[in-house]
């Protein structure tokens, strides 16, 4: 009898050989969802009671709570951010939405014209909250910094996704890639930067994945509403339908199929990108890493997640950011080399010169999130 | 008093493990029994504390000094450092916020927020108001209207109600402006801009042209939009709301943004039903002020249901089903509310 197993490919080694990790590892991640319930709920309070002004405190201590309990080779992420510049982003966060909605709904023509500004703003949006984000994110009192340039983000974030439009979309994996690559090639670990090497193929392959899932969700689900009689491609079924039940069940049917089929494409395009990008970056000499994110367990758990939130009036949130995070850390491995132990911060090295004292003053998050 | 943990020099990826000594006003960091450096405890940063993480030291040159402990707190923290964290963990305060926070949003959303827009929205200059409608004017015109075909005659007796009902509760006729159109994405229907022009379609014209007093209680009830200044509330009020949530509720994610985004329209369209009634209750005291009877209100939402059923009756029955959603009471209600 002819063995149906193939031989087992060679396991062949990365293409740069590195030196040995002196460590080799999951991300831990030790929140809990109770701890976090308590940070939460308190922190909504405050917001609420002091008019909003809390929440640039309430965001610190989330992402510090976050943060602090991500470890990786037994040492956790920092998030250095100060509530006040939390605050400040906000406020000004706030004065260009009021000016955007009065704008746009009180003088729809001026309106325009902020929507047209609006988009040559954006890319300096983005690259401030990148930006912020690197700059405040800490690993052994060495920071993240992120370098993008306005013309880049430009092209990836406005130019290419418009144009997308015109090719029906087609282009729009490849923008997904070009914008990915933009953000992670840009970022580094002290003076590290992150070298990234992503495959158009890959989006393009899950982008047609996630097509035919979601395809074939619907069919199914278009065959269970066709064996309770309900065809919605019949006109003349639809007419006959007129009872309030049935259309309400009829409604509640389409909601569910359809958050049904965005938590399964979305679990389907997270996986297969995220670990396509993790594998396929690298701190050089300094760090390389692996993810195994599985889309039908992150399926499951995105619609309980869901559910969850759903049936416990938004009260099981703490609970399901928790299990996420612990999640996506049991998924990721990490390799750290030798060289990890004498890397110099740049940026707080820098801190004395003029021009950086110059970037702190515009170091606001610009979210409003 | 020793402290095990982790010492990191400022800007450097290494560490070494360490003691830290407390005395009353120094910090002394040691590997050892070799002293690696000390800090006066007024050179010190201390973090807030938060469940479950080490409370480190910030010392001002930049270095660090992590317990391995991650429940010790340091015994010169204040309790204004730790105050956040004892809330956090506190089971009576987290009882009371989980009791609490949906009556302070719910007061926030519908008492503070609208109490804020109709402050601002007063504080709106002449001028502002009137740019604004006639540029959405504009906009709505090019859209959505068409030159009126209403017959001169009949278009000047409508004007001639609503001159006399200016006159009568002395209302600025510069301000307040009646204009006709042909629409048939709006059919049978009347509305009023914020700046004051009120626009009557020739399809509600028709509607009640034998009933005269009817159509005065329509537009009673558009100048009642203008006077309470509801199109610019509105706006203030739904901005104000969309930015307490964002700001409140800023960093959830998918399912819960859709069930807040949810809320905001459920709210907005609250709003809106509010104002309703606040213009219905604005044309039925101005009629009996003006000696017509409250019924003729009841009348002309009665000519406008029916007018707009007998369009279509299957659409009829899904709105009655999605009649909660919509951003007007109910017409029963608000004939029943006239006619009582």
């Amino acid at each position: 009898m002819e063995s149906i197993h193939p031989t087992p490919p060679e396991t062949s080694p990365p293409a740069n050989e590195q030196a040995t990790p002196i460590f080799s590892g999951k991300v831990q991640f030790s929140g809990k969802g109770g701890e976090f319930f308590g940070i939460w709920i308190v922190n909504i309070l405050l917001s609420v009671l002091t008019l909003g002004i809390y929440s640039a405190w309430a965001k610190v201590r989330t992402m510090r709570y976050f943060y602090g309990h991500t470890r990786v080779d037994g040492h956790s992420f920092d998030y250095l951010a100060t509530p006040m510049q939390i605050l400040k982003g906000r406020i000004l966060a706030v004065i260009v939405f009021l000016i955007y909605t009065f704008g746009s709904s009180f003088f729809p023509i001026i309106g325009l014209l902020f929507a047209v500004a609006f988009i040559f703003l954006m890319p300096w949006i983005i690259n401030q909250g990148l930006r912020f984000n690197m700059r405040m994110t800490r690993h052994r009192n060495v920071r993240f910094s992120f370098k993008g340039n306005y013309g880049e983000a430009f092209v990836n974030f406005i130019l290419l996704p418009i144009a997308s439009i015109f090719t029906l979309y087609l282009l729009m994996p490849y923008v997904l890639k070009r914008i990915d690559s933009y953000i992670h090639s840009n970022i580094s670990y002290g003076d590290t930067p992150l070298t990234v090497n992503l495959k158009g193929e890959t989006y393009y392959l899950t982008a047609l994945i996630c097509f035919v899932v979601s395809s074939i969700t619907m069919v199914i689900f278009m065959a269970i509403l066709g064996l309770f009689g309900l065809d919605l491609l019949n006109v003349e079924n639809q007419q006959n339908m007129q009872d309030p039940a049935a259309m309400t069940l009829m409604f509640g049917a389409l909601m569910v199929a359809y958050v049904f089929m965005i938590a399964i494409v979305t679990a389907v395009w997270a996986a297969a990108i995220r670990n396509h990008i993790f594998d396929n970056s690298q701190f050089e000499d300094v760090a390389s890493f692996k993810s195994q994110l599985r889309p039908i367990p992150f399926a499951i758990l995105l619609l309980t997640n869901m559910l969850a939130i759903v049936f416990s009036l938004g009260l099981a949130y703490p609970w399901t950011k928790v299990r996420t995070s612990k999640m996506l850390a049991e998924v990721t491995t990490v390799n750290i080399y030798p060289s990890a132990l004498n890397l110099v911060d740049t940026a707080q090295q820098e801190q004395s010169s003029f021009a950086e004292e110059a970037a702190n003053v515009f170091d606001i998050d610009l979210s409003l999130t | 008093m020793h402290v095990q943990g982790h010492y990191f020099p400022k800007a450097s990826s290494n560490y070494q493990h360490g003691v830290a000594n407390i005395s009353d006003t120094l910090v002394e960091i040691s590997h050892d029994d070799q002293l690696i450096s000390s800090y006066a405890i007024n050179d010190i940063t201390l973090t807030s504390g938060l469940a479950g993480l080490a409370d480190e030291l910030r010392f001002n040159d930049g270095s660090r000094f992590i317990p391995s402990d991650v429940n010790y707190r340091w015994p010169f923290k204040t309790d204004k450092h730790d105050l956040l964290e004892r809330l956090e963990k506190s089971k009576w305060a987290i009882l009371a916020a989980i009791i609490f926070t949906p009556l302070f949003m719910w007061l926030m959303l519908y008492k503070v927020v609208p109490a804020i827009a109709v402050y601002s929205v007063d504080t709106l200059p002449r001028s502002v108001v009137e740019q604004m409608g006639e540029q959405s004017f504009t906009l709505i015109e090019k859209l959505a209207l068409d030159e009126s075909e209403l017959p001169i005659e009949q278009q000047d007796k409508v004007q001639q109600h609503f001159n006399t009902i200016l006159n009568e509760l002395s209302l600025e006729p510069s301000v307040y402006r009646l204009s006709f159109y042909k629409s048939e994405s709006f059919g049978a229907n009347a509305f009023a801009m914020p700046h004051g022009r009120i626009v009557v379609t020739d399809e509600l014209a028709n509607l009640l042209a034998d009933k005269p007093d009817a159509l005065k209680a329509v537009l009673l009830h558009e100048i009642g939009h203008v006077v309470h200044q509801h199109s610019v509330r509105m706006t203030a009020q739904s901005a104000a709301s969309t930015i307490v949530l964002a700001v409140i509720f800023g960093d959830l994610e998918g399912i819960a943004e859709v069930a807040l985004g949810t809320g905001a329209t459920f709210a907005q369209q609250g709003f809106s039903r509010d104002m309703e009634r606040e213009a219905d209750s604005y044309a039925l005291i101005q009629l009996e002020h003006l000696g017509y009877s409250s019924n003729d209100f009841a009348d002309a939402i009665q000519a406008l249901q029916s007018a707009h059923t007998s369009e279509n009756e299957h659409i009829e029955k899904v709105n009655n089903l999605l009649e909660y959603l919509s951003s007007h009471p109910s017409a029963q209600e608000r004939i029943d509310n006239a006619r009582k």
